[in-house]
């Protein structure tokens, strides 16, 4: 959050349009949208020892409480319509993660008749994370990557 | 072990006699092939007869050997078949059953649900990647691949990465298909070599 | 007058007690399911199809993410299926390591499983003590192989490398002062084995600790208690293996009926249940993870006094030492030929199946003597367990029908292959 000047104790002013960033940095809430192997390590990013929530990052099983979905795994598709359809339902304004190969490009499973090859052939991609599957860190640093990109939208001054 | 093996060849050729068409014990393990025509009775025989009691149908597995040793296959007049790895509990041991359908065009075998009801599942999915029609079967629809799918990807002719291909069409606001749109890659081809190429022992 | 009829929902395939990609079309009377009908291969990779396309080795990695809860025990079976193949001996030490990694994965499994069960039926904070232990044995994973889940670490003929001498430590930065560092790294001063004999010491500490959480817990008592009963009988002709079976009073294991490896020489126990429901396969999967924990002991003792090669000396079937490749000329050769061309597998079919931490999990391969596989099914546990999700469920209240896939312990990756 950019303070832009302080003028007397007690009184911050800083421009709307990083209170509104700030907030949306502050409670992303992921669509629990895990489809394979990523899904664990994104389990493990919010259990106890990289725990989400102490970034305001609480998961919600729900996409019309959600701003953010992280696709973790492998798409199908078989699978590949009830994404896109998860990700319409989610509320304006949202972001998409691509967590691992599969999701990123298909990954190992590239050549196979049945495979999404890419999740951004469904829907906008705003962050790749790359990893077979990657960490639960490097989910992490995606979500810091995403939030530092949030941070530089302008909602209000266009 | 194979002692024990051995004590079950016999009395599967004792309690099978002119239905088995060939039963070989390699490996530890006992492969009998049936005809497509007996493979039901067959299976309830294992299933029954005190001295076998088949009790666990583990796994249904559809075979495609259009492709085996590069051609080598050419003498064998039939294509498709099924194998079931049978389970028992009582005598602990394992069998593998197999079975060739008779018409390549249209390969039917008799479904096995009546015997084992796990096989429901299995022949399901044996019908959906290899096409292989199971008689008597309660519902014998696809299970993996999409709904709408054309074809039996596990078929030799057909290609790993498919016909077909999916995207969003943000016209038609929904998830398309559209031709495949990639080539196919081989980084190791695949090779058969001599007879005891890469037999352990001499190494 | 309101007219009276049978609801039909749908059930996933994005919901978070799915444990997964299932989609299962309920036919509801009430609240009670008359029908229940799993749709699967959401997930549906083509793993088999792909195995065809590669070599018998570069398969290897296909078959972790198959099973991604329990991913060293799938490489176990598909290794075991090529060395029945080839006929090969497997070093005792790498058989050691390998029953000790499969001990570790069936915790990591159970973790999992009982974890998610929790929290789907509503008990959230196990999942967070059981995740606790599982970022410990991920640690190992990391350590020996270098990834946290897919590790690749059983190759045909043994395992990859031997255990490392050092495990990785944690580091003063801007969040952890020396203090904090000094506890985290307290168990990390000495080599891998150290650190894993310190868990199996504290494990079952933490197992009581899940006992409390859940084994006498009303709530949870009353969720599983009496659902999902499965008779022997049914259990037998349904296919079902591990805990499923177990759990229903028949006392098979393939790690004491058909040994393999090296589990004639450790002294374990098969836990059974009684009733065959959800709560008393909960318990034999409590039990299992204590009776890992006592194999992982054993194992950690053999090992520390025990050295020696953990991978086979034929140099057809695994790549020899980069010294020796450097070397001799016939090793620089057999190098070149592995990884261009990849382990010729004599032509046959075997099925090789293990006791896998959800049942029993096959590898039916078929070689026509080339370097990759001719066909090569992957038997599932799990398969066979979904499939008699219609009779589990029927009758049951719609939320017990979550009770049942969690007690299930559904992966897709196995499932859909």
């Amino acid at each position: 959050m950019s303070i832009e000047g302080v003028f007397r104790e007690g009184f911050v002013t800083t421009s709307l349009d990083a209170v509104i960033n700030w907030t949306r940095t502050g409670s992303l809430w992921p669509v629990t949208f895990g489809l394979a192997c990523c899904a664990v390590e994104m389990m493990h990013s919010g259990m106890s020892r990289y725990d989400l929530d102490r970034f305001g990052i609480i998961f919600r099983a729900s996409p019309r409480q959600s701003d953010l979905m992280i696709v973790a795994g492998t798409l199908c598709n078989k699978m590949a319509p009830a994404l896109r359809k998860v990700y319409d339902q989610m509320p304006e304004p949202r972001w998409v993660i691509s967590m691992g190969s599969c999701a990123n490009g298909g990954g190992y499973y590239h050549y196979s008749y049945s495979v999404v090859r890419g999740c951004d052939r469904i829907v906008p991609v705003d962050v790749y994370v790359p990893g077979c599957p990657p960490t639960a860190e490097a989910l992490l640093y995606g979500i810091f990557q995403l939030q530092n990109k949030i941070k530089r939208t302008n909602t209000i001054a266009r | 072990m194979s002692a024990k093996l051995e004590r079950l060849a016999q009395t599967l050729r004792e309690i099978l006699g002119d239905t088995l068409q060939s039963l070989v014990n390699d490996r530890g393990e006992v492969t009998i092939e049936v005809a497509a025509a007996d493979y039901l009775r067959v299976a309830q025989t294992l299933r029954d007869h005190a001295d076998l009691r088949f009790e666990q149908l583990i796994d249904v597995s559809g075979l495609d050997y259009a492709a085996y040793g590069n051609g080598a296959h050419e003498g064998r007049p039939k294509r498709f078949a099924a194998a079931a790895h049978l389970l028992s509990i009582k005598h602990n041991w394992r069998l593998r059953l197999r079975a060739f359908a008779d018409d390549d065009a249209f390969p039917v075998l008799d479904s096995l649900v009546g015997v084992w009801p796990s096989a429901n599942w299995y022949e399901r999915e044996t019908f959906d990647l290899y096409g292989i029609m199971f008689s008597g079967h309660p519902d014998l629809r696809r299970i993996l691949t999409d709904y709408g799918f054309v074809g039996h990807p596990f078929r030799k002719d057909f290609p790993v990465s498919g016909h077909v291909e999916m995207r969003y069409d943000p016209e038609a606001g929904r998830v398309v298909y559209q031709p495949v749109t990639i080539e196919p890659r081989e980084n190791t081809p695949r090779i058969v070599r001599e007879e005891n190429y890469g037999d352990v022992g001499h190494g | 007058m309101a007219e009276i009829r049978n609801y039909t929902i749908n059930f996933g395939p994005q919901h978070p007690a799915a444990h997964g990609v299932l989609r299962l079309v309920l036919e509801l009377d009430g609240e009670v399911v008359e029908r229940a009908d799993p749709h699967i291969g959401l997930l549906h990779r083509g793993t088999e199809k792909l195995a065809e396309t590669r070599t018998w080795v570069q398969s290897v990695p296909y078959m972790d993410r198959l099973d991604y809860v329990s991913m060293m025990c799938n490489e176990h079976a598909y290794c075991m299926a090529i060395e029945r193949l080839l006929g090969l001996e497997v070093p005792l030490r790498a058989q050691y390591i390998r029953v000790m990694f499969d001990e570790i994965t069936r915790i990591l499994n159970h973790l999992m499983g009982i974890g998610s069960h929790g929290l789907d039926i509503g008990a959230m904070t196990i999942i967070l003590y059981t995740f606790r232990e599982r970022e410990d044995l991920m640690d190992v994973y990391e350590a020996v192989s270098g990834a946290r889940m897919h590790a690749a670490y059983y190759r045909p003929g043994g395992v990859y490398r031997d255990l490392p001498e050092r495990m990785p430590q944690y580091e003063v930065n801007r969040f952890k002062n020396e203090k904090t560092v000094r506890e985290l790294n307290a168990a990390r001063g000495g080599s891998l084995l150290d650190f894993l004999e310190d868990f199996t010491e504290r494990f079952p500490g933490y197992c009581d600790e899940y006992e409390t959480l859940l084994s006498d817990n009303r709530i949870w008592k009353q969720r599983t208690v009496g659902i999902g009963v499965v008779s022997p009988e049914e259990a037998l002709e349904r296919g079902f293996s591990g805990p499923m079976l177990r759990g229903s009073g028949i006392a098979w294991d393939l790690r004491k009926k058909q040994p393999y490896e090296v589990y004639d020489r450790v002294d374990f126990d098969v836990p059974v249940g009684k009733n065959g429901d959800c709560y008393d396969r909960y318990l034999c999967r409590m039990e299992e993870m204590r009776q890992s924990n006592r194999i992982i002991k054993q194992c950690i003792e053999w090992l520390r006094a025990n050295p020696g090669p953990v991978i086979t000396d034929n140099h057809k079937v695994a790549p020899p030492p980069r010294e020796q490749m450097k070397a001799n000329m016939e090793e620089l050769i057999h190098h070149f030929k592995l990884f261009t061309e990849g382990i010729h597998v004599p032509a046959g079919e075997v099925y090789a199946a293990i006791e896998h931490p959800k049942g029993e999990f096959g590898v039916y391969a078929v070689s026509d003597g080339a370097n990759k596989p001719y066909r090569l099914k992957l038997r599932a546990p799990g398969f066979a367990h979904l499939a008699a999700m219609d009779e589990l469920s029927r009758g049951h209240m719609i939320a017990d029908v979550v009770a049942i896939i969690g007690t299930m312990d559904i992966v897709f990756g196995e499932i859909d292959r």
